[in-house]
């Protein structure tokens, strides 16, 4: 394995972030080429954190960019301050100065009075090159993504008022889908891409030591075998790993050392999340046992 | 970099392509510039490293291992760590061989759906005569011959554009003035001294989103097929169209459809297709829930079209259907046996479904096509 993808796999761990070599080779890959690198993967199994810990390794900032349907240019690039506008043309009012109506246009049009949204903040980093983070970018529209197509390939933007601004360090970008929308050919080609799927009960378990630190092992490595077992079984809502962390810290808190019929019955609800999981999830307990979900009973 | 291993990489490019993945141009480039930055004496990472640049959803991830295990051979003497050799010639690993369509009349006929574009352009489409078409219009799908059938699709994609258009310029009257777009109020009002003229900017328009779980078992396939032409026809009305179709089991092929010719879709679909086993309408719902939950929200219209002969346990379907009403906007199901006027929905499967139903409709002639696309808005 090459150092550098050595290196960075070090530093994500140290950032308290378990990963293998795919991810680590991705991120490598995208901060070498300079490219977008596209995660896809079911929800819950770290995506957004790689962007985190990505900016985290590089002592850079992260600018977040959270998209919804509807999100639109204003809320992602910038707008006007209108607020501090009109108080301004107030202001000039009441001191009775009467300047040209292009001179007053002007001023209020101007750095100043700029809101400057996630993307615009993006490429007007002064120090570095910062992780810019499309967190969902499912969600948006075919035309929005389109805006960041353009947006990623020439990284300036151009405000009518105010002129070209061209980024200073074009930033690291990191997108994140759930594929509740299939995203275009165009944005998939012009990235790099990793899938990331629900983590080896081996990952899992590294995953539950690190975050839970001082759990009981055995109890560790029973909540991994279960949760691989779990995900099998048909669920609505299949669990992702903030569930196991969340079961782990609670059967951590309440001092078990291990699974058994009992406490699973206590803390399900940390785990599945719908009625008709539950159901589902008794019904497999009732015919197989509880000990098909659990490591076989070897040391 | 040795100027061999570039080659190796646009050779591997070609394979790529051979296999169905859309590699660019510009991929190719990265992943040369790529071997830069990997250490090519690892085979893991530079399979990584390529997977990482020429995969772009995981369904080509498959297509992908095979052509990396293909082309990067590992050389006989394993241990020589500068290792893997590009294979010489080019073979297609994947055995693809192009599966005959000897399906039924109506497969042939409708091979030529792809040719609907090309042809429209040149040589104008020969409609039937007003009073003919109107015959056609109201005439079960299943009465025609495989001669009539592609007259009759190219009849049906005419309607639907012509439906689309109505239906994109069609305004309902705003309830909402939208939100004050102070932007262009600030602009307009800089000589009053204040706000007195208020700008509005309308709210972004959001589309419906169409599911349409067809079934494709015995002779609702001819039916299904027109639905999706019809509803293709209409795309640009909607949002997204994401299409499934089910017999035994579930397949998406809302990914097929996208900007490949309906030839090579249907090529693919006779793979996919059991073309003797029952339906399993409640099964195939409960794969729909389980591995796509998520396309179905508030603003989406799942279509169901089937004829409810289920094979399946009714409280399977019942129990599945109930999850995407939950979550859906509307739930119409279409069944073509409805146009027969002595048609009752008595099988168990139809009897489950039907309280759960929104629209229950027929879709079994063009008529009926354009009746459903009155009730596809919120």
């Amino acid at each position: 394995m090459r150092e550098d993808i050595r290196k960075i796999q070090e530093m994500m761990e140290a950032a308290e972030y378990v990963t293998d070599a795919p991810v680590a080779t991705s991120v490598h890959l995208a901060m070498r080429l300079r490219k977008p690198l596209l995660i896809e993967g079911p929800a819950g199994v770290g995506k957004t954190e790689v962007a985190k810990v990505m900016a985290r390794v590089l002592g850079t900032n992260l600018i977040r960019l959270q998209c919804y349907e509807g999100l639109d240019v204003s809320t992602a690039l910038y707008e006007w301050n209108y607020q501090k506008q009109l108080l301004h043309i107030k202001l000039g009012e009441a001191s009775h100065n009467n300047r040209a109506v292009s001179e007053q246009e002007h001023e209020i049009f101007s750095e100043p009075f700029l809101l400057r949204r996630p993307l615009l903040q993006a490429i007007t980093q002064e120090s570095q090159a910062p992780v810019l983070l499309v967190d969902e970018c499912d969600r948006t529209d075919e035309e929005f993504e389109a805006f960041m197509l353009e947006v990623f390939s020439e990284w300036q933007v151009t405000i009518p008022e105010i002129g070209t601004i061209k980024a200073t360090h074009p930033p690291h970008v990191i997108l994140t889908s759930n594929r509740t929308r299939e995203l275009s050919d165009a944005l998939r080609r012009r990235c790099l891409y990793l899938w990331i799927d629900y983590p080896t009960p081996d990952k899992e378990l590294r995953i539950i030591a690190r975050k839970v630190p001082g759990i009981n092992q055995r109890l560790a490595r029973e909540i991994a075998k279960f949760m691989e077992t779990l995900r099998q079984v048909r669920l609505a809502k299949v669990p992702g790993v903030a569930e196991t962390l969340d079961w782990a810290q609670a059967l951590a808190s309440l001092h078990a050392d291990h699974i058994d019929d009992a406490l699973v019955a206590e803390t399900l609800g940390c785990v599945l999340k719908d009625v008709d999981d539950m159901k589902r999830f008794r019904a497999e307990v009732a015919k197989t046992g509880l000990a098909t979900f659990l490591p076989a009973a070897a040391s | 970099m040795p100027r061999d291993l570039a080659a190796a990489v646009a050779r591997f490019a070609t394979l790529l392509r051979r296999s169905g993945l859309p590699v660019t141009l510009v991929e190719v480039t990265d992943a040369v510039r790529a071997l830069d930055h990997l250490d090519l004496g690892d085979r893991h990472e530079l399979y990584l490293g390529l997977r990482a640049i020429f995969v772009t959803r995981p369904e080509e991830v498959p297509p992908f291992d095979r052509c990396f295990d293909a082309f990067w051979r590992i050389a006989p003497d394993g241990d020589d760590s500068s290792g893997f050799i590009p294979a010489p010639a080019i073979e297609d690993p994947t055995g693809a061989s192009v599966v005959k369509s000897d399906q039924k009349k109506e497969a042939l006929a409708l091979d030529s759906w792809g040719e609907e574009e090309a042809e429209e352009a040149g040589d104008p489409l020969s409609v039937p005569l007003a009073s003919e078409a109107e015959a056609l219009v109201h005439q079960d799908f299943a009465t025609f011959g495989a001669d009539q059938l592609d007259d009759l699709l190219k009849l049906t994609v005419k309607i639907a554009r012509r439906l689309a258009h109505r239906m994109s310029r069609r305004r309902r009257p705003r309830k909402r003035r939208g939100r004050v777009d102070l932007r262009r109020t600030l602009r307009a009002n800089l000589t009053k001294g204040d706000l007195i003229d208020l700008r509005f900017r309308e709210r972004k328009r959001k589309k419906v989103r169409l599911v349409l779980l067809c079934d494709v078992s015995g002779s609702m396939d001819l039916y299904s097929r027109f639905l999706l032409q019809f509803l293709f026809a209409l795309q640009s009305v909607f949002g997204r169209v994401e299409t499934f179709i089910f017999s035994t089991r579930l397949t998406r092929i809302s990914e097929l459809l996208r900007g490949r010719s309906y030839r090579q879709v249907l090529r693919r679909l006779t793979d996919v297709r059991d073309w003797s086993g029952g339906t399993k309408i409640g099964e195939s719902l409960a794969q729909f829930n389980r591995e796509w939950p998520h396309l179905v929200d508030r603003r989406t219209i799942v279509i169901v079209l089937s004829d409810g002969w289920d094979t399946g346990e009714p409280d399977v379907l019942a129990t599945e259907l109930m999850r995407i009403k939950r979550r859906a906007a509307r739930v119409i199901w279409l069944n073509p046996l409805l146009g027969n006027p002595s048609y009752e929905p008595l099988t168990r499967g139809m009897a489950a479904a039907l309280p759960l139903i929104d629209d229950f409709a027929a879709g079994h002639n063009l008529a009926a096509l354009r009746d459903l696309a009155g009730k596809l808005h919120l």
